[in-house]
């Protein structure tokens, strides 16, 4: 305990990171400009915030996305997981009379408990990401449905509108919720042991387990953050929309995995970083904003934004090569 | 080489109790929600009694004027939302001085219909017309949108009444009742036995149709019997075998109800496998899509429901008139191009009699 010695030499690695982290930057400056010439209602205040309500679930879903992939895992369960709580929360609340409160408390705790299945069945049981959380997305989904009925809840009082409709002075109120946790993301990735442990898995398990690092005890961890993230996610969610439904966050799961990716994170483990994905995010929802603003149609939308995604993949691949 | 265990635990403590301390607390009572529930009255008109539909706020007088109108119906890409943009074209066209455009998410995704609407917030749209994919969860949006001045109008699935200024009814239960009941008595005749296949025993719709149904049978035709009621639970095979039950339990069975886009097609192929087309009509809900091989062979002579080319014409026209201040709280008619003079019935637009499908007409609509 005398030296901090992760397994991975710091200085190449936080120099690749710097770079992957600085081009994703400057797209998405290039596309700030580029849409703010095209449409003078995008560079606004009132726009830029207003989109942060539309994009934080998925952003507190990326932040533990990314530390899952960075140990070499996925969980594909996360919308899922959303829909489920989201629906205990209006179950909890309608039909058992629970308060508001304590129905949002047991929201988290099914969160919570969503990704501790995943976490046990992926660190103990040692079934592969994939295919655990492929399953759990199934099931999690059944369970919304089931308990739900396929009937939403409904008539949340006034002041439950705080959490996804509310402001904190100039700012959403969940833009300020989602700013905290992306900065504890951001230390817990790069300022504790227990971040570094993430990288190592990632980058090589086996020689992990043997420099002595819980793999098992880290893992589950990961999962069971992604779990409680969804459980605040599907909070915010029914705040912002006033109902819970089963169908709700249906494929989130890829827009999530889509900006952890786009954000530089390796799909193979190992390297990535939280500001990574927070630019990705940014730069798929300013574009899908941005473009709509400017007229253009929903479907092409998606073809720009497909196609950006495969550039900034490439431009990453370059500078690391270089 | 081991790193401290509790350094790692009191991050994960740290950022759980933030977590729950950031969730958990109930909201100061201090905090206003963003949008006010109630809308301002309008200061120069009246409303009348119990009026609940929203009303827009400070929206500038567009009496004349272009209309920049977006159309965000459930999702696009399929057959049916083509027809009610058709239409809403078509009228667009016939009124000139509108910029018109439909765009929606090619899902039916609440998340993603709240994302456009807002986004057409933010470009300061004259109307925005909708067809809601949830009731509630769009209703906040909309409701940003009458605080911001824009007329807000909705169609074939409505919002909370208080979200949304009018609402174009494409059918009501009662009319669509009475149309399946008169589409029947010509086939068997009053006196006929006839039975119901229903989508599910509970199924809000279907039963409010089967009431309507069995209201209007009594008061014209009652010598109409209607002998039972199986359900098909959304399945195209227990339809099917719920007829051939039908058949072989009441044998003097003259007509047979299907009422959802599955229980239709279903009891239609029962019918016909039985051989019985012709003396067992078969009446019902359906899409021309799903129907159209059975009316065509003649087995099924009708299918009833609505155009939904209509409707997006009619919603359009209504945009126009609510602009033009000709369409507002109290109106009782609403004149719609073509279609004449529709009734208004309180916040809601009537779009009349439903549209009956038959085999000359079936192949101009696609959905």
């Amino acid at each position: 305990m005398t030296a901090r010695t992760p397994t991975l030499s710091p200085a190449r690695h936080v120099r690749v990171l710097r770079t992957q982290e600085g081009v994703l930057f400057i797209i998405l400056l290039v596309i700030i400009v580029v849409l703010s010439l095209l449409s003078d209602r995008f560079l606004t205040a009132n726009n830029l915030l207003n989109q942060t309500r539309l994009l934080t679930e998925t952003a507190l879903l990326a932040l533990p996305m990314t530390l899952i992939i960075i140990g070499g895992g996925i969980d594909l369960s996360v919308g899922s997981t959303l829909a489920w709580s989201a629906v205990m929360l209006g179950f909890s609340w309608q039909l058992l009379g629970l308060p508001l409160p304590l129905a949002v408390l047991v929201c988290l705790l099914t969160g919570l408990l969503g990704g501790a299945v995943n976490g046990y069945l992926i660190a103990y049981v040692r079934v592969p990401p994939l295919i655990a959380t492929l399953a759990t997305l199934a099931i999690y989904r059944g369970f919304s449905f089931g308990i739900s009925q396929a009937r939403s809840a409904r008539g949340f009082p006034e002041e439950f509108a705080f959490w996804g409709q509310g402001q904190i002075g100039p700012f959403p109120t969940q833009f300020v919720v989602l700013v905290v946790l992306i900065v504890a993301a951001h230390l817990l990735l790069s300022r504790t042991g227990f971040g570094r442990w993430v990288y190592a898995i990632g980058n090589n398990e086996v020689a992990a387990r043997y420099s002595g690092i819980p793999v098992e005890r880290v893992k589950f961890t990961l999962y069971a953050l992604s779990g409680l993230m969804a459980g605040l996610a599907a909070f915010i969610f029914t705040s912002r929309v006033t109902t819970t439904r089963a169908d709700a966050a249906t494929g989130l799961e890829l827009d999530v995995i889509a900006a952890v990716v786009l954000g530089g994170t390796s799909i193979f483990g190992g390297s990535g970083s939280v500001v990574g994905t927070m630019l990705g995010l940014a730069i798929i929802t300013l574009l899908r904003n941005g473009l709509l603003l400017t007229g253009v149609k929903g479907d092409a939308t998606f073809m720009v934004i497909g196609v950006v995604l495969i550039i900034a993949v490439l431009i990453n691949d370059l500078v690391r090569k270089r | 080489m081991k790193r401290n265990p509790l350094n790692r635990s009191f991050v994960v403590l740290a950022l759980s109790s933030l977590v729950i301390a950031a969730c958990a607390a109930p909201p100061p009572a201090a905090q206003q929600p963003a949008a006010p529930a109630q809308p301002a009255a309008p200061a120069e008109s009246q409303l009348p009694a119990g009026w609940k539909a929203g009303i827009p706020k400070n929206a500038p007088d567009r009496k004349g004027k272009k209309l920049v109108i977006r159309d965000v119906p459930k999702l696009i890409g399929i057959g049916y939302f083509a027809a009610t943009t058709k239409g809403m074209e078509q009228a667009a066209a016939e009124l000139g001085n509108i910029d018109f455009k439909t765009d929606a998410p090619t899902e039916a995704k609440i998340e993603k219909q709240i994302e456009f609407i807002d986004n057409f917030i933010t470009q300061g749209v004259d109307v925005i017309l909708f067809a809601a994919n949830d009731p509630v969860a769009i209703a906040p949006v909309l409701k940003k949108a009458l605080d911001q001045g824009i007329l807000v109008i909705g169609y074939d699935a409505d919002a909370q009444e208080d979200a949304r200024q009018f609402f174009v009814n494409q059918a009501t239960f009662e009319a669509i009742g009475a149309a399946l009941i008169e589409d029947m008595v010509s086939q068997t005749g009053p006196d006929a036995e006839v039975a119901i296949v229903t989508s599910s025993l509970t199924a809000p719709n279907q039963n409010r149709w089967i009431e309507e149904m069995k209201k209007y049978a009594a008061a014209k035709y009652p010598n109409l019997k209607f002998v039972v009621t199986l359900p098909s639970e959304e399945d195209q095979q227990l339809a099917f075998k719920a007829t051939q039950d039908i058949m072989k339990t009441y044998p003097n069975v003259k007509g047979v109800f299907g009422l959802s886009s599955v229980a239709f097609p279903g009891a239609a192929d029962a019918v016909k496998q039985a051989g019985k087309c012709g003396q067992i009509a078969v009446v019902g809900l359906s899409t021309p899509n799903q129907m159209r091989p059975f009316v065509k062979e003649g087995c099924v002579k009708s299918v009833v429901l609505w155009n939904p080319i209509d409707l997006g014409y009619a919603a359009v026209y209504a945009a126009r008139a609510v602009a033009d201040g000709e369409l507002k709280p109290g109106a009782t008619t609403l004149k719609a191009g073509r279609l004449g003079e529709l009734q208004v019935r309180g916040s809601e637009i009537l779009l009349g009699p439903p549209f009956i499908f038959t085999k000359d007409n079936i192949d101009k609509f696609d959905f």
